[in-house]
């Protein structure tokens, strides 16, 4: 088990790609959109609104993750609704509720949203502290749900082991952690001492671990020289820099997103700290592309939460993303994130859900019709295919990173689309039927099953 | 020890915005006896506010028009403080003390959603004075040039304040409304007015605390809820009602947390709450607070 290999095998292994490899879609591939000539509907559809409950951050710091989710839910409604509704019927109809009231609130909230206001089908969420409290009651209110995001492993790892009603559609949190390390670790394999600087809370522990076993694994010589754990929502990160140029790392890894990271890259400019070492994030990217200004040095691992980045894939390639790129800029006036691209990708899924059922069973199929049609479902989505693995109900794409560049068709750098890298999700999660395990099922299948490259 | 210096300098540079923020609490709640738990959201407004005029209305301009524009977000906190007195805060000052507080997170609350529909939810930044600013260079280690100007602006505002309120004759009216509201009424000083201008100078310190982080910072949503509770862990330790005590609290605050970020990582947080726990416990009233 813990052979020893080169690093090059090693990436190999990995199927790492740099550059931009794609395959073409297939025929009868569900893809995001609504066609123009669309299957007439078996049976008698019913008329009434399709209501779904959307709860996310439309407060507080985290709505910079929270508006564009539901906005990509609202395009995709919107689109659904002009052409006459699920399955030409029934108009979709958005309830907004606020994750920013805390977990208990939430709590209430879902079950108000099922029991008085009868909705049909509940999506959204950003914040990992949230899916393992609102999981369990979506089930137990037998309410068919898509969590955009609240990505964290221990959802269907301990929380909800064996889920019916709820399903996620972003990768798993600990992909952020396990692709920032292998992209680090292909760009700069001499690295000897890492510095690290994650927000202090489920999601920057998630990362840090994850970075830490695959450096194990690929850099094994390579050590922690300073770890920093500032409070989510800080915007002074003058000591945190300070102290992680101290200890004169090769290499800083960093988790810390949103506003945050806006302020922390112009601090760490000007206290010369990418002079200094490199920067592998994992979500610098990710949040607010448009926030990141021109200043943002080139040539750091710019992460974007392992998912996507509304640039790849680019051009006319895939046209799933062009497409959505031009229609939410057009309707919103902003470029789409990795959670704008969930709430759009999560409704899709279950529209095309629903119309399996229907032509399998005609009229409006029930909640278990739909369920198995999601179980194993998979959509040309537009950052590329989503898979929904039938066993733990969450999707999987392929995971990418990038290096930012500032080019001349957009006022903010992007990822460089010459060196865009792709990481399949098979070779970076536990497989089916891996025991779960501590911290997440992940890091135990990397420390049991991946080799050790030679120091 | 070659960077000595630069956490020494760090921890002057959070104890200067803390300074600004406390104090302009403390002030308040000395002169008018109200727990402003609102007043985390003005400091957060005159970010906006600085963060809108450096960022979108100046847009491009030059440096030093864009340091003179640089306390809109004071003015800006200033003025709304104006209004907020008289309308809000005045009808409440005979009832208990609950309505005040219930009043001010209300206001809190309100704020900060304003702020949000205004502005949006994205980070507002007006980073062009902490890009053109530069760095120097102590003991070879790069220290961006703007931080000393936000010390610098710390230790003004302090030296101001010291004299405004001990060497003028509005500061000997203001502290004799703070020692006395009623013989202070008695012998003709106009409360109200008293009122309305220790609350506008309060969120015009908060207000300046707020503009002169947006150039390195940004100006965030819940920026001010976070101030907020940092800036009460200042006035627990210096003294409420206390401007020595804001400026004590804000130093001892800002070296413990800088000392904490860089050896005891782990305890960063929890250092700040134990001081400040061990402070009410020796000393309830604060280093510097009156037990009254």
């Amino acid at each position: 088990m813990a052979a020893e290999v080169n690093r090059r095998d090693f990436l190999n292994t990995l199927g790492v790609s740099v550059g931009a490899a794609l395959t073409s879609a297939g025929a009868a591939l569900p893809v995001v959109g609504v066609a123009h000539a669309q299957d007439k509907p078996k049976g008698n559809i019913p008329d009434t609104p399709f209501k779904i409950g959307h709860m996310t951050f439309f407060t507080g710091p985290a709505a910079v993750l929270g508006e564009p989710m539901f906005k990509g839910q609202q395009l995709a409604a919107e689109e659904i609704n002009a052409a006459g509704g699920l399955l030409g019927k029934r108009k979709i109809e958005l309830l907004k509720a606020d994750e920013n009231a805390g977990t208990d609130a939430n709590v209430k909230e879902l079950r108000r949203l099922k029991l008085s206001e009868k909705i049909d089908f509940f999506c959204g969420i950003t914040s990992s502290g949230n899916t393992p409290a609102l999981g369990p009651v979506a089930e137990e209110l037998k309410l068919l749900t898509i969590f955009v995001d609240g990505c964290t492993d221990f959802l269907f790892d301990k929380a909800v082991p064996n889920p019916h009603y709820i399903f996620r559609i972003t990768n798993m949190q600990s992909a952020d952690g396990v692709t920032g390390a292998v992209a680090a670790a292909m760009t700069w394999p001499k690295t000897k001492k890492i510095a690290h600087i994650h927000p202090d809370y489920s999601y920057g522990r998630n990362a840090f671990d994850h970075f830490g076993i695959v450096m194990k694994k690929m850099l094994p010589s390579a050590e922690n020289v300073s770890e920093g754990w500032p409070k989510l929502g800080t915007t002074d990160f003058s000591s945190h820099i300070t102290k992680a140029i101290s200890s004169k790392p090769d290499l800083l890894a960093i988790s810390v997103w949103g506003g945050d990271y806006v302020a922390f890259y112009k601090q760490a400019l000007r206290y010369g700290m990418f002079d200094k070492m490199k920067v592998a994030s994992m979500i610098a990217f990710g949040v607010a592309p448009h926030a990141i200004g021109k200043d943002h040095p080139e040539g750091i691992i710019a992460g974007v939460h392992s998912n996507y980045h509304f640039t790849y894939p680019g051009g006319d390639r895939w046209p799933y993303n062009k497409t959505f790129v031009e229609k939410y800029h057009k309707r919103f006036n902003e470029y789409p994130n990795f959670q704008a691209e969930g709430g759009y990708t999560a409704t899709y899924m279950l529209k095309n859900a629903i119309e399996k059922a229907n032509r399998l069973a005609g009229g409006w199929p029930d909640d278990d019709a739909i369920i198995s049609m999601l179980e194993g479902n998979m959509m040309a989505a537009p950052a590329g295919y989503v898979y929904i693995r039938p066993d733990n109900h969450q999707g999987y794409k392929d995971a990418v990173t990038g290096f930012s560049k500032n080019v001349a068709d957009y006022p903010f750098p992007i990822l460089d689309p010459e060196r865009i890298i792709t990481i399949p999700i098979r070779n970076i999660t536990a497989p089916p039927g891996w025991p779960k395990g501590e911290p997440t099922s992940t890091y135990t299948w990397i420390d049991k099953t991946w080799p050790r490259a030679k120091a | 020890m070659d960077f000595f210096f630069i956490h020494l300098l760090n921890a002057l540079l959070s104890a200067a915005t803390l300074f600004l923020i406390a104090g302009g609490l403390s002030l308040i709640y000395g002169v008018m006896r109200i727990v402003n738990l609102a007043h985390g959201n003005l400091y957060a407004f005159g970010a906006y506010v600085t963060a809108w005029t450096l960022g979108r209305a100046l847009a491009g301009a030059p440096t030093p028009l864009l340091y003179l524009a640089l306390p809109a977000g004071a003015v800006g906190a200033a003025l709304l403080g104006a209004v907020l007195e008289p309308t809000l805060l005045r009808p409440f000052y005979k009832r208990a003390e609950e309505y005040q507080l219930l009043v001010t997170f209300g206001l809190l609350m309100i704020l900060g959603d304003v702020m949000h529909f205004v502005w949006g939810p994205y980070p507002l930044s007006a980073s062009a004075l902490w890009e053109n600013s530069g760095s120097v260079s102590i003991a070879g280690n790069p220290y961006p040039n703007y931080n000393l100007v936000v010390i610098a602006i710390g230790g003004i505002a302090a030296a101001f304040l010291w004299f405004f309120v001990y060497k003028t004759r509005f500061g000997v009216v203001l502290r004799a409304t703070s020692q006395n509201m009623r013989m202070a009424s008695a012998l003709g000083v106009d409360v109200n007015r008293m009122y309305v201008q220790a609350f506008t100078l309060g969120c015009f310190m908060a207000g300046l605390g707020g503009a002169i982080i947006v150039p390195s910072q940004s100006a965030v949503l819940d920026m001010g809820v976070d101030a907020l509770v940092l800036s009460f862990i200042v006035v627990v330790i210096g003294g409420l009602g206390s401007l020595e005590g804001a400026l004590v609290g804000a130093l001892i605050v800002g070296v413990v947390r800088e000392a904490g970020i860089a050896w005891f990582p782990e305890i960063e947080l929890a250092v700040l709450y134990l001081m400040a726990a061990a402070v009410l416990l020796v000393r309830p009233a604060g280093l510097f607070g009156r037990a009254t």
